[in-house]
């Protein structure tokens, strides 16, 4: 096996030797106490510590993901390896392995309802992944992580003495705040649609494997085991997120941040305006009419420049084509004129 | 019997063959250098605010069509997805089968552009692109190719400047925008717009990118880098991977009012089928649109259902329509073999037989 600065073959053998440690635990007597990680996560760690200073940003960021999917599908084969050991029967151990999934789903849950957005980050690492993306554009976005996670502040917040001249504060924050627990019931109700989704995900692979197995089929590897569980995801994503009730969910989460950062922007406004610094509010203002403005300028120009086009236009024929004499009968037409009209006016 | 077939030795043994591919793919991923955008020549032409519209190099022994094609991409994600790499090139292609082929780079909008609307987009942008190549030529009138979003501008153009489209190729693009399998569709209809787009002016986008990714979350976050753990120790195969991965998250932000009236004028309201739309002073009606038409789609598109691009028969006032169906997805339709294949040359020779 050829070695490179990233990889030699005594990493192999740190693997080597955790399956021998873990046949030889899978042999004795059931009910051991199982590691929180795996050896070969243990391993992989260390591997990536030692060499992820020597890389760059980009190279980091995707041996993580890469990384994580791949704890991901050795954990899910892993168990139900395990599982697998203690009984004959498959679809018993496939239960048992995802009963500790759903009791997972259902730990974070109630984990939502009480911690809002952090319960769902300890929910197995799956159906983590839409809820981690929310949070990641969700944090992109202005202002909402100088509030997210901040009770603290929150309660010095709703604490704000209400007298004299902070009374229109006082309301205004209280706004702010109402508005950020709406967000937060926003947020949990769509916690807790996504671990009702987990579950039924968990359902549909059973569904799939049984399927499998009806036509005779078989499950090779824990790549296979887990390309079976993302197509059971998807299915029963695709088929929950199109419903009126998702949409309602997803509706009421984005309206709801947004009105949160609406009001803290506003707040923020206020404070920058008595400092008589511009607002976001003002530079909106300035950019609709700048906008409006060049919009009146292209068009003008437009139109100048079709002008042009036919002043040149009507330039060049008349030079060429018209004959000589003609003009002379206009001028003379429009002078006749001028006298008729020149003639009425003094008659008036 | 058990459906399971791996023993916990297998399993070892698939573990090692995953780490030893990532252990030697990061020497490759470290040295993958810098991932380009577009391979084919090109000249900038034109250049206005965030805009750049370019010309690109036509090789010498190909024959020309005489009337230039002017493609106008969508808002969303950068146009180089159609000259991602040189054996899976739209624009090369369209080249390579004699077409003449103009590119709008709409750049990335900052604050500053949050009021641009969608006529400013439309009846300015993409009208003063189409006069500059039609002076360049002298032509009164020119081919265009719209995609996606880009597509459903070109329909808007072309039904109020017919005037100066000799023939107009939609491809992947939305025309009923509430086909019963559109998700993306069924998500904006609870969403207040005004509210998004009054609080954050621009729509950022990493929104955009958290919205097309949790179309399929547990592929496009999960399954396909485990994928590129199988093309790591493929140099190639690694750059395109890379390359890919650059243009999904290369997520420029949309100007916030053209984002609020396309989001409530089309997918909340279907105005290309309800009516009612205003671009600017003008009313948009797609009878208006008489020149051929030729619509592309994708059979298996996620992002816009082949439905909503069928939508488009019989609602303009073209009486040469044709349909172009192709067995693969939205992203597919571009930079996959079967599409260089099939797609790229019927478009071309469709646009020869017109021109």
């Amino acid at each position: 096996m050829s070695e490179t600065p990233f990889w030699n073959d005594d990493w192999m053998r740190v693997q080597q030797q955790y399956w021998e440690q873990w046949g030889e635990m899978s042999r004795k007597a059931m009910g051991m106490e199982q590691p929180a990680r795996t050896p070969w996560e243990n391993a992989m760690e260390h591997w990536w510590q030692a060499i992820s200073p020597a890389t760059d940003k980009a190279t980091r960021g995707f041996m993580e993901k890469m990384m994580n999917q791949g704890k991901m599908f050795f954990r899910l084969g892993d168990e139900l390896s395990k599982n697998m050991q203690n009984t004959k029967d498959w679809g018993d151990a496939l239960n048992k392995t995802f009963e500790k999934m759903q009791d997972s789903f259902a730990a974070a849950a109630e984990q939502s309802s009480e911690v809002g957005e952090k319960g769902f980050s300890q929910l197995m690492g799956f159906w983590e992944g839409p809820m981690e993306a929310w949070r990641k554009a969700a944090g992109q976005l202005p202002m909402s992580s100088d509030f997210a996670g901040t009770p603290k502040l929150f309660e010095q917040l709703l604490g704000t003495p209400g007298l004299g001249y902070t009374r229109e504060d006082e309301e205004s924050y209280k706004e702010l705040a109402q508005a950020w627990l709406h967000y937060q019931h926003a947020l949990m109700s769509y916690n807790h649609f996504f671990a009702d989704v987990g579950t039924a995900s968990l359902r549909c692979m059973q569904g799939k494997i049984g399927e499998l197995v009806k036509d005779g089929g078989k499950i090779e590897s824990g790549r296979a085991l887990y390309d079976t569980w993302v197509a059971a995801c998807e299915e029963v994503y695709a088929e929950h997120t199109m419903t009126p009730e998702y949409s309602k969910v997803h509706g009421e989460l984005v309206n709801a941040l947004m009105a949160f950062k609406k009001k803290w922007r506003e707040l923020q406004d206020n404070r920058l305006g008595m400092l008589g610094l511009p607002t976001t509010r003002e530079v909106r203002t300035l950019q609709t009419r700048l906008q409006e403005s060049r919009r009146e300028l292209r068009a003008l120009r437009s139109e100048m420049e079709l002008l042009k086009d036919q002043v040149a236009e009507l330039r060049t024929p008349q030079a060429s084509e018209a004959p000589p004499a003609k003009p002379k009968a206009v001028t003379k037409k429009v002078a006749k004129k001028k006298v008729a009209r020149k003639k009425a006016a003094a008659k008036q | 019997m058990s459906p399971f077939n791996f023993r916990p030795d297998q399993l070892a043994h698939e573990m090692g063959e995953y780490g030893r591919k990532l252990g030697k793919g990061v020497h490759n991923l470290m040295n993958a250098g810098e991932i380009d955008e577009g391979v084919t020549p090109r000249t900038e032409v034109y250049k206005e605010d965030k805009l750049t519209l370019y010309r690109y190099e036509a090789p010498n022994s190909v024959v020309q069509n005489r009337v230039p094609l002017l493609i106008v991409y969508a808002l969303v994600n950068r146009p180089y997805m159609t000259d991602i790499q040189e054996d899976r090139s739209t624009i090369r292609n369209l080249l390579d089968h004699g077409q003449d082929v103009y590119l709008i780079d709409w750049g990335y909008p900052d604050e500053a552009d949050h009021a641009l609307t969608m006529d400013d987009y439309i009846n300015g942008y993409i009208d003063r692109c189409v006069d500059v190549i039609r002076k360049r030529h002298k032509l009164d009138k020119i081919n265009i190719l719209g995609i996606c979003q880009g597509g459903s501008f070109s329909l808007c153009y072309t039904s109020m400047h017919q005037d100066k489209v000799q023939n107009l190729v939609t491809m992947v693009t939305p025309v009923d925008f509430k086909t019963p399998d559109n998700m993306l569709s069924a998500w904006v209809q609870n969403i207040d717009v005004d509210l998004l787009v009054d609080t954050l002016g621009n729509i950022p986008g990493e929104m955009l990118n958290w919205t097309f990714l949790s179309l399929k979350p547990f592929s496009l976050t999960g399954q396909k880098y485990l994928s590129m753990v199988d093309v790591l120790q493929d140099e190639g195969k690694l750059k395109n991977f890379l390359r890919m991965e650059k243009w999904i998250f290369d997520s420029p932000d949309q100007a916030g009012e053209t984002f609020r009236q396309f989001i409530k004028d089309f997918y909340q309201h279907n105005g290309f089928l309800e009516g009612g739309v205003r671009i600017g002073e003008r009313a948009l009606d797609l009878k208006n649109i008489s020149c051929p038409v030729l619509n592309v789609f994708a059979e298996q598109d996620h992002l816009v259902p082949p439905d909503a691009s069928r939508a488009l028969k019989g609602r303009t006032g073209s009486r040469d329509y044709t349909e172009l169906s192709f067995p693969g997805g939205h992203i597919g339709i571009y930079v996959s073999g079967k599409a260089q294949a099939q797609v790229t040359p019927a478009i071309s020779s469709w646009l020869d037989e017109r021109s």
